[in-house]
This record gives C-alpha cells, structure tokens and sequence, in this order.
C-alpha cells in the first residue's frame, strides 16, 4: 500500500482508477488455457466412449469402461486432495502453484464427468452414492470458491479504498483505537447515564460475532448503533447548546459508527473468501474416506 | 489531615511513571469530575462516585455518592471500613486503588492505576488470525478428521462387524440373518430381483467369503433341485469345465479382460456371470444375447461332442427349427420326433382334412357357410377361427374339437323320432354300432298283410307258406340291414372314414373297423418359446401359408425359419441384423432371449405383471433406461 501514501498529496482517484498489472495471467487461463483443454478433451473423450462402447446399462460400474473410470477417477482425487500439500511447498516453474492450481481446477471439474459416468447414472441409499454426493459436495464448493475469487476482491479492494487511499486491516484497528481514545476523553464530562452508553461503545469487541454475523455483515446487537440511537433519542429534546460535549461525542460515535461498518463489510468479504474451504476441504477427507470404504465393499462383497 | 493520592501509570516499556500528591482535608471525593480529589477519568465511574473520611488515627470509611457501588476488597459494596495497618484495595471502572498507611509521613496513601484499556479494540489483536474465521468455525483439520473417522465407522467398520457377526450362517440354507436392517445393507449397489428379494439383509447368503468373488456353490445352497441343466457333467468332464471349454479362450482385449478377471479372483463359469443381481426390484433381467453367443457361437470347433447346432445371431446365424411333429399317433402315448424342419415336412396326426376346401370361398363348404349366417355371422367362408380357438393363456391353440368345429356341418344324425334327433355319438365306435344295431333291432320288419286271418285266401296253403316264408327269412335277416348300415359308416363314403382312418383290425363289438387314434400337435417347438398372443396382429396365412393351398392333412403348416411366413420375415437379430437373401419389412429386434428361456414348461414363461402387458420383447437389460438411451445400438447397426 505503498502507492497509497504516495498519492495521498495527488488529487484523490476512484477505485476504479486503479492500474491493473498487465503481466497478471489468471490460474484459470494459465499457459493459453492448458489445462481446460485437456480437461475438455477427456471430459467429451470419455462421454464418447461412454455413448458409443455397447455395454450393459446396468452395473455399468463393473464392466471394463466403470472400472478404468473408477480407477482414473479415485486417482484424480487423491491427486487434487495433494494440492493441499503442494501449496505449502513453493516452487517456481514449469510445474509453479499457478500451473498446479490451473490443472487442480479443471480436472477438478473433469471429475464430474468422470465421477458420474462410473456410476452410470444409477444412484441409490449406499455407500457407492454417498462417495459421489461427497464428491459432487466437494466439486461445488470448489466451483463456489472459484467463483467467489473472480468476485469478492474487487469488491474488497473497493471497500478498503476511499477519499484518503487505501486503509489496511492494521490501519482498520488503529482507526478505531483512536475514535476511542478520542470518545473516552470527549465523554468524560458526560453524566453517568450517558457515559455508560459510550463506555457500552467503547467495550465492545469489534470482531465480536459469530459465523453469521461475519457471513451477513449484520450485527443486530451493535452497542455503537445502541448508544447512538440513545444519545440522540435523549438529546433531542434538549436546547442545543455551542460547544456541548454531547455534540462531539455524538459526531465521534457517527464516524466510529462509519469505521466499523467498513470494518465488518471487509471481514463479510474475508470470511466469504475463507468458508468455503470450510467445506471443501474436510468434505474432500470425508470423500476419501467413503472412496475408500467403496472400493473395500466392492472387493469385500466381489 | 491529609491524603496522599499517587496517579501510576505505565510507560511502554514497562516501567512505572509516578505522579503524587496531597489532598488536604477531611475528606477525599473519588470520581470522574476533575475536582474530585482522586480524578479517575474512566467512563464508568460517576463524576462523584464516593467519598473517604477518617475515622481516627487507623481507620477509614469509604462510601458511595450515589447508588452505584465500587469493589472494596474484590467484593461489591456501597460502603465500607478500611483498617489502615492492614491495607485494602478499591476497584472503581478500570482503576485499581491500593489503600494503605504511607510509612514516612503515616498519612493514607491511596496509589492509583489503571488496569484496564480505555476501550476494547486498544487490546492487542493479532493481526493473522483476527480478521479469519479461526476459532468462529472448527477447525478444518479437525473437522476433516471427525468426518472421515465418522465415514470410515459408519460405512466401514461397522459393515465389516456385521459380515463377521453373521459368518458361521454362511452356506446354510435355512440359517438366515435376524430380519431388520444390518450395517453392510450399505454396501449394496441396488435392489435384489424378486426372485431373491426374501434373501433381503443376508448379504452373506450369496457373499459367503470376504474378498471371493461369489461362487456357485452359494447358489446351490438353494437351488439344489432348480438349477437349470444348461450343461450337464459327462463322464471325466465337469459342466464347469465344458462351459469354460464352449466359451473358448478368448484373445484380443476380451483376453485382456479375461486376464485382468483372473488377476482380481474372478474365475469364469460362474452361475452369477450371466444371472446379474443388484439391478433393482424386478424380475431378474433377461439374459444378453452376448452371453449365449460367448459359446454357442461356433461352439462345434470347440465342443465338437455337442449336440446342439451353432447359433450366433437370430438373423444370420442360427440352426433349421427342430419342430417336435407327430410320426406315430399312437392311442396312448403318441410318438413324436424332432426333425429339422423342410417345407415339404410331414406330419401323420391321424386325421383326414382339406384346409383348401374349407377356406373356399366359392365351393360347397362356402355355399353351406353362406346358407347358415346365424352360425357363421353371414360372412362368405369359414375363418381359421370357426374352427381353432386360443386356450385361456392365449399362447396357443386348444385342439380342435370334433363337436364343436365339425358336427355343425358333419352331422352324425341318423333318426328322428318325433322331431328329436338321435345323434351317433363320436368318438366311441362300439357305441356307434350298438346303436346302429338297436336302431334296426326295434320292432322288427312290418308283417305281411296276408299273414293276418282277414286276408284273403287262396287256396291251397303254399301263398301263406311262401308268405310265412318270406317273413322268417325277413326277420332272420333284419340284423344284416344294421351291419350293412355300420360297414356304411365305417367304410368310405361314411361318416367316419370322410375324416377318419379307418381300418378292419377291430374287435366284433366294433364290428370289425377301427378308428385309428388322433394326436393333435399342440406344440411343436419345444427349445424355443412361442406365444400366438404376441402375434395376434398378424393375420394367421402371414406365417401359415400353406393353410389355402393344402388339401393334405400331412401337410406341416407350421413355419419354418426361413421361407414364406417363416420367422426371420419379421424378427432380425439383437442388433438389428439380417441375412442379405431375407427382405424384411418391419424388422423385430429379437435376441435370444426372446424365444429362448430356462425352466420351460408347458405354460407362458414367468413374467412380472408389468411386463406381461407389453408387446416389446428385447432383453428387459437392454430396455431398461438406467443407462440413458444413447445411440449404442444405432451406431452398430
């Protein structure tokens, strides 16, 4: 954010002013789009065969076609299921995280094609269906995740910027650290009913909330929104007068109200780009489980 | 008097600024007004929150302005006594006040600090994890973990304790598992067939051993009278053996499948290699073609002991028909033999008729049918119909009854006495000629007039001895005029011998003629399956087309295979395929399924009732659309 202390003495700019790399290639796009190809051609490579090899419709898992499928599929899962270890292994190159990333994705997608042909289109109450449903879970988290990453951060970029530049997650704290500081000294010639509506402001955690109110961005419960309604209810029945503490506090509480507000739509936004990870990846553990415990029953009960 | 106030505060790094001074007076206010003696600029303390006096030399008493209380000693109070020698803390908001006796001047000191932050985003946040979902979700290790152990108990261990728990039943007929769900239920890939639907949650009555393919042995614990006798053992030559020897070896990427089945214990021969299971509520599917044709398919090169003719497909490669034709219509147990079939084949049922003839529409038997529109619905000629009728299965026809189809033109009535008629009675020539003999027995011959006492007279005795003598020889010959009448009926001309073959090796109480027996054919193929029901829109001469040509009762109307009205007319091979000599018109896919089924008897083959009602007939496991009907099979034709 370096850029932003420099331009702070230029004429303030949008956002959307904002000059993007030109050097960026997208994991999706990687190398010319490498590996949707590929992934395209197998995909429609094995719905061919899948149309035009005469096999039985039915335990079409269990003719030569189901099991190379099965087998092709069942690798390609512990083999996404490694990105997780490559990720925390850094390599430049040929096979950099980017190129990693790009194959984890579309064959990742491939899977589907590959995953629901093994089963031939024929589901049920059993294990067999619940190692697809997992997969299927998994897949769709994945494709949510994905979809998450083209969206939220522009809008996160877009939230942190301003009149002033850009604000980062420690400048948020720090923001807000000195708001308080300035309420508790505006505050303190206050009576006791309405100190104790900003002391209930200043005890408030601003990263208190549960998953929920991350994921909303809604905090119903908000002490600051409180005690600003309060002090104004109480206020607006009294003469104004010049200079009056309650003035500044209320003014301060506005702009804290303001601070916070940005604060938790940049926390939504985060928490929007981590949870679905909450679901992908122990699903993806709970698949290789039922994978495993499909391939024993086929070969306990052959 | 006075008060010592010390203000602490903390620098960053760590050490104490003390700022100190004395409060002259009796008392000391605590609060947030900055008049206050000890000014606490913290939000929750009232700007007068409570005062300190002296209680002589040792003692203070401390006590709340208003209403809102303070912590004396860590316990919430309004007022209190404080012992100087012994000290006290007083908790007010986010300060802490250590009461005690300052040891120079002997003045109370009060040291005052703040301990808590002046709001709760100046705490310290790590900067890694305060802006994540850590700690407001489970941990993704952890609740991976928890997932696949959950998995790996449910649908893995837990099955497995099952299959253990009920081992010992395994191969016992009776012995089945407590009904009710058990943990390996889960493991199943679909519905069992309802042929095995009671088997329902004992996996292991066909799943006998962990990791062993299921064997023939666990369908014999059942089927030890029904299996079928596909293949029977020979001598030095077990039917699984044959059965591996007709399939072949197989080469190419079948040998390679061969090959990798063996690799993964999955011995060919098994009775389950053809009846699949697992395929849903039903009836168990029809058997592929593909899997006769694996052996029947060129089978002599292979088997050359075998009997049976190769068969690789209804259209282009399938043996003559053997149909099962009458050669002896004997009166007990009629002889039949399967001979191939030719369209100049014959058959001796006994019986003598003119299919011609009675399908005219312009001689004598359509003049009869024209004449009688009650009988016959006023139409021109008789119908296959007037004569055949379907059984109540509808697969094939009763025999044709002599009382029903012929007596209302071959009538067999001899006399009629008052407008009754006296009918010889068929199929019982001893009767026939006992009541042809009665018939001329009754009454005897008239008595000649001049026999009487008012005749008149001659002279002389010789007219009334001539006439005497006339009458005895008429009634000792009287029984003669029924033996000629019996030799009438028996012989040709008669009644009998117009349908009948008649011959004079008879008993006297048959006057010496004998009928000999008719065996009607109801069946003629015996290896195959054929059901009229399935045909009724075709018109009877479609497939039997000799029937308005043949005035010979030998005649095998029957269809063959080929030829006209044979079947490969309409019905073609699974795929669709025919020979180039065959033009056919509305192609009916038919794979041998169709006409070919184990366990055949007399009756239609077993059928759920949903499907009983459907004209289709290709293999229910190439019907089915678990696989979505995609153009496999257009492709390959």
């Amino acid at each position: 954010m370096a850029t932003a202390s420099e331009d702070a003495a230029s004429p303030p700019r949008r956002a959307t002013g904002r000059v993007r790399q030109t050097g960026h290639e997208s994991f999706l796009t990687y190398a010319g789009g490498r590996w949707w190809k590929i992934s395209a051609l197998l995909a429609f490579a094995l719905i061919a065969l899948y149309i035009f090899v005469p096999l039985p419709r039915q335990h079409f898992g269990s003719s030569w076609l189901g099991y190379t499928l099965g087998t092709i599929g069942a690798l390609l899962i512990l083999w996404l299921t490694l990105l997780g270890v490559r990720k925390r292994a850094i390599t430049p190159g040929r096979w950099s995280l980017k190129a990693w990333t790009s194959a984890h994705v579309w064959l990742g997608l491939c899977l589907v094609v590959v995953g629901t042909l093994h089963t031939g289109f024929d589901l049920g109450w059993n294990v067999h269906t619940l190692a697809w449903t997992l997969m299927m879970i998994v897949i769709v988290s994945g494709m949510v995740g994905i979809a998450l990453y083209a969206a939220v951060p522009q809008a996160l970029s877009a939230n942190r910027f301003d009149a002033e530049g850009a604000i980062t997650e420690k400048q948020m704290i720090e923001a807000l650290r000195s708001l308080d500081r300035q309420l508790h000294e505006a505050a303190q010639p206050l009576d006791r009913e309405n100190a104790a509506l900003v002391e209930s402001s200043l005890a408030e955690d601003p990263f208190a909330g549960n998953v929920w109110n991350r994921l909303t961005g809604r905090y119903p419960r908000c002490a600051t929104r409180a005690a600003t309604v309060a002090l104004r209810e109480g206020r607006a029945f009294r003469p104004r007068v010049a200079g009056a503490p309650l003035d500044k506090v209320d003014a301060l509480l506005t702009r804290k109200q303001g601070m916070l507000d940005r604060m938790r739509r940049h926390l939504k936004l985060k928490s929007w780009l981590q949870a679905w990870l909450y679901v992908h990846v122990p699903v993806t553990f709970a698949l290789i489980a039922a994978l495993s415990a499909h391939i024993v029953s086929v070969f306990f009960y052959w | 008097m006075s008060f010592l106030v010390r203000q602490i505060a903390l620098k960053s790094d760590g050490s104490e600024i003390v700022r100190a001074a004395t409060v002259e007076g009796a008392e000391l206010t605590i609060g947030r007004d900055s008049s206050c003696g000890i000014h606490l600029p913290d939000l929750a303390v009232d700007p007068r929150h409570a005062v300190v006096r002296r209680l002589g030399d040792e003692r203070l008493t401390i006590e709340s302005i208003g209403e809102q209380p303070f912590e004396l000693n860590g316990r919430s109070a309004t007022r209190g006594e404080i012992e100087l020698s012994a000290g006290a803390e007083l908790g007010f908001g986010g300060h802490r006040i250590q009461v005690s006796r300052d040891s120079e001047t002997g003045f109370p000191d009060f040291a005052v600090r703040r301990v808590e932050a002046v709001s709760e985003s100046a705490g310290e946040h790590d900067l890694g994890s305060v802006y994540t979902l850590k700690g407001l979700l489970p941990g993704k290790r952890m609740s991976a973990w928890t997932f696949a152990i959950l998995v790996l108990v449910a649908f893995l261990a837990f099955p497995v304790w099952s299959y253990l728990t009920y081992q010992p039943l395994a191969l016992h007929k009776d012995a089945r598992r407590p009904a009710g769900w058990h943990a390996d239920m889960a493991w199943s890939s679909g519905h069992l067939s309802d042929a095995h639907a009671k088997l329902g949650g004992d996996c292991q009555a066909c799943h006998v051993d962990a990791f062993v393919a299921v064997r023939d042995n666990a369908c014999m614990t059942c089927h030890t009278d029904d299996a079928h006798q596909h293949i029977a053992d020979r001598p030095g030559q077990t039917a699984v053996e044959r059965l591996t020897l007709a399939r072949g070896t197989p080469t190419g990427f079948a040998g390679l499948q061969r090959s990798v089945a063996l690799l993964f214990n999955r011995p060919p021969g098994r009775c389950v290699e053809c009846h699949t299971e697992h395929t849903g509520a039903g009836a168990m599917p029809a058997t592929r073609q593909k899997f006769c044709t694996d052996c029947h398919a060129g089978m002599k090169t292979r088997l050359p002991d075998t009997t049976i003719g190769d068969a690789a497909d209804f259209g282009t490669n399938h043996p003559e028909f053997r149909p099962a034709i009458v050669v002896d219509p004997a009166p007990e147990q009629p002889v039949l033999r399967r001979v191939a079939w030719t369209p100049a084949l014959r058959e001796n049922d006994g019986l003598k008729f003119t299919h011609k003839d009675h399908l005219s529409k312009t001689n004598g038997v359509a003049q009869m049918v024209l004449r009688r529109p009650r009988v016959y619905r006023g139409e021109g000629s008789l119908d296959c119909k007037d004569c055949h009728k379907l059984d109540s299965t509808g697969v094939r026809y009763e025999p044709v009854a002599m009382e029903k189809a012929c007596q209302t033109c071959h009538s067999l009535t001899f006399d009629q006495v008052d407008g009754t008629f006296r009918t010889l009675p068929h199929g019982k020539p001893a009767q026939v000629v006992a009541d042809l003999r009665a018939f001329y027995r009754e009454g005897g011959p008239p008595r000649p007039a001049n026999l009487s006492g008012l005749a008149r007279r001659k002279p002389g005795d010789a007219a009334m001895q001539a006439s005497a003598a006339d009458y005895a020889r008429a009634v000792r010959f009287y029984p003669t005029r029924s033996e000629q009448a019996i030799a009438a009926v028996f012989s040709k001309g008669g009644m009998c011998y117009d349908c009948h073959v008649v011959t004079r090796t008879g008993a006297t109480a048959t006057g010496g003629f004998a009928v000999e027996n008719v065996a009607q054919n109801g069946r003629y193929y015996h290896s195959g399956w054929f059901s009229h029901k399935d045909h009724t829109r075709s018109d009877c001469v479609a497939c039997h087309t000799k029937a308005p040509t043949s005035n010979d009762a030998t005649d095998l109307l029957v269809p063959g295979m080929d030829g006209p009205g044979g079947c490969r007319t309409c019905h073609v091979g699974e795929s669709g395929t025919h020979l180039a000599s065959v033009k056919v018109r509305d192609p009916v896919d038919s794979g041998c399924a169709m006409c070919h089924a184990f366990h055949m008897d007399n009756g239609p083959p077993w059928e759920p009732a949903s499907r009983r009602k459907r004209k289709a007939h290709i293999a229910e496991a190439d019907r089915t659309p678990r696989r979505p009907g995609l153009p496999s099979q257009m492709a390959l034709r």
